[in-house]
């Protein structure tokens, strides 16, 4: 924190905001700069956090020095008494230095301090969505197989029809000096085309679709929606749209060799 | 030159074996327009999809140019399609989604060379007679209009043997004249012409006529001199 500070410590007169904190102050926003009321002490703002998807969005963060006076004086400031006497703490957040072993750390705190619970970060979590979440991940992954699975075998029935519609100008093409190689490459390059543009249409529609429905997710689930990184998302659609050709080219295969392998009298006697 | 020996192309239909082309032999010089006559179904146009390499022969040899096309591989005997003969068709063989000029030029892109030059393109729609039907899409043609394209396209490598399969099969006989004047126009420029009908009538334009019937061919009775 002191390093966004400009290596200095948080003052008591200040304070620094979770990211949804002003929609419980009723304000539609807050800026760094702004001088908040708080049981009728006042703070600057500080810093205003970045979305993490639990309740420090909606927190502030003060000295323990401006908890205590933000109570003692709100006996005959603020509307309602803030019953927090001195010295008195509800929790304490402990940064494990990198490589140490939170369970460690917590049982020696448990050990050294009498009267507390110590709950580490894998535990909070281990009970709340994000295990919900990693439940359901097999299923979905399962889905997604069998969809990829469906959508192979139907390309695949696609070209297969295309071929024989095109079996006369396939004949053609190989009539006029066409070969074997052209015209499997030429099947090819329409699947790497029809899927490169679907698998960018698909993209898109869900994108489309994940600004809809972002809301309706965050509401149910009680937290905050939180975007991936632009790297992420980036890496993301290259992957898909790399899966999607890949899907055009294995589902095209059988057909372009098919193709290539007609007879060219045949091929242009279709109908005939 | 054009040689066919002792050439036979079978079929399997519904259990019985059938000769579409039975023991074919026949000698095309250079130069040469000749005509193949027989009603249809007598293996006329397997014989010439033979001579063309459109379909391999079951037994016998093809040459063309000397040089026996079925010991060649895949990609001599596209090459050899592209460059040494010019196939017309009987029904309309232009590419729908291309425009009459680029149907033109399309045998050139699989030949070796510069010859599907737009000028070169150009220049054979003026001589088969539709030089202004250049950027029109063959839907906007009419048959004959298509025929001619269809000309020209086979005659953008400079082939030396034109196979020609009923091509005028569905014209007025005004077009079929006109084709037929084609034709002969194409082969005093020394291309050899093979060319198959059911018409007698057209067949005796040409120099030469063989008769195909039931797969045998034999010599005509009345050969034009």
């Amino acid at each position: 924190m002191e390093e966004h500070l400009g290596g200095r410590q948080l003052g008591d007169n200040e304070i620094i905001l979770g990211s949804n904190a002003h929609v419980f102050m009723g304000k539609s926003e807050s800026q760094v700069g702004d001088v908040e009321h708080f049981y009728g002490q006042e703070f600057t703002v500080v810093g205003i956090l970045d979305p993490t998807g639990i309740g420090i969005d909606d927190s502030g963060f003060v000295t323990i020095k401006s908890v205590y006076e933000m109570a003692r004086q709100s006996d005959f400031r603020a509307v309602k008494k803030l019953e927090i006497n001195e010295g008195d703490i509800s929790a304490l957040m402990v940064n494990v230095d990198s490589g140490a072993d939170r369970g460690d750390v917590a049982s020696q705190i448990e050990v050294d301090i009498r009267g507390v619970a110590v709950v580490t970060s894998h535990e909070l979590m281990s009970s709340s969505i994000a295990r919900q979440l990693e439940s359901l991940t097999p299923g979905l992954l399962l889905i997604g197989a069998g969809f990829w699975l469906i959508a192979v075998l139907m390309i695949g029935a696609l070209f297969s029809m295309v071929v024989n519609e095109r079996r006369r100008e396939l004949g053609l093409l190989q009539a006029m000096g066409a070969t074997r190689g052209f015209i499997f490459r030429l099947v090819m390059l329409e699947a790497v085309q029809l899927t490169a543009i679907g698998g960018a249409a698909g993209l898109a529609v869900g994108a489309v679709a994940m600004l809809i429905i972002k809301g309706p997710i965050a509401a149910s689930l009680g937290i905050e929606y939180l975007w991936p990184g632009t790297v992420f998302i980036a890496s993301f659609a290259l992957g898909y749209l790399v899966m999607a050709v890949a899907t055009g080219i294995l589902a095209a295969l059988y057909p372009a060799i098919v193709a290539s392998r007609l007879e060219p009298y045949q091929a242009i006697r279709t109908g005939e | 030159m054009i040689e066919l020996r002792n050439v036979t192309k079978r079929y399997i239909s519904g259990g019985v074996t059938i000769n579409a082309v039975d023991e074919a032999s026949l000698k095309v010089t250079d130069g040469e327009f000749i005509a193949i006559v027989g009603h249809s179904g007598s293996g006329k146009t397997t014989l010439v999809s033979l001579m063309g390499g459109l379909t391999k022969p079951t037994t016998g040899n093809v040459f063309v140019g000397g040089t026996d096309i079925w010991t060649l591989e895949n990609r001599q005997l596209a090459l050899l399609r592209s460059e040494k003969i010019g196939f017309c068709f009987q029904f309309s063989s232009l590419i729908q989604t291309l425009t009459c000029l680029d149907n033109v030029r399309l045998p050139a892109s699989f030949a070796a060379g510069e010859k599907g030059g737009a000028g070169h393109a150009q220049e054979l729609l003026e001589m088969v007679g539709v030089p202004d039907k250049a950027k029109a899409y063959p839907s906007e043609l009419s048959g004959g209009q298509q025929r001619r394209v269809a000309i020209a396209r086979a005659l953008i490598n400079e082939p030396g043997i034109i196979l020609a399969d009923e091509p005028t099969g569905d014209l007025d006989e005004d077009t079929e004249t006109d084709i037929m004047d084609l034709f002969e126009q194409v082969n005093a420029r020394g291309v050899t012409i093979v060319m198959v009908t059911h018409s007698r009538h057209l067949a005796a334009r040409a120099v030469r006529t063989l008769v195909m019937e039931s797969g045998t061919l034999s010599e005509s009775s009345k050969t034009s001199s």
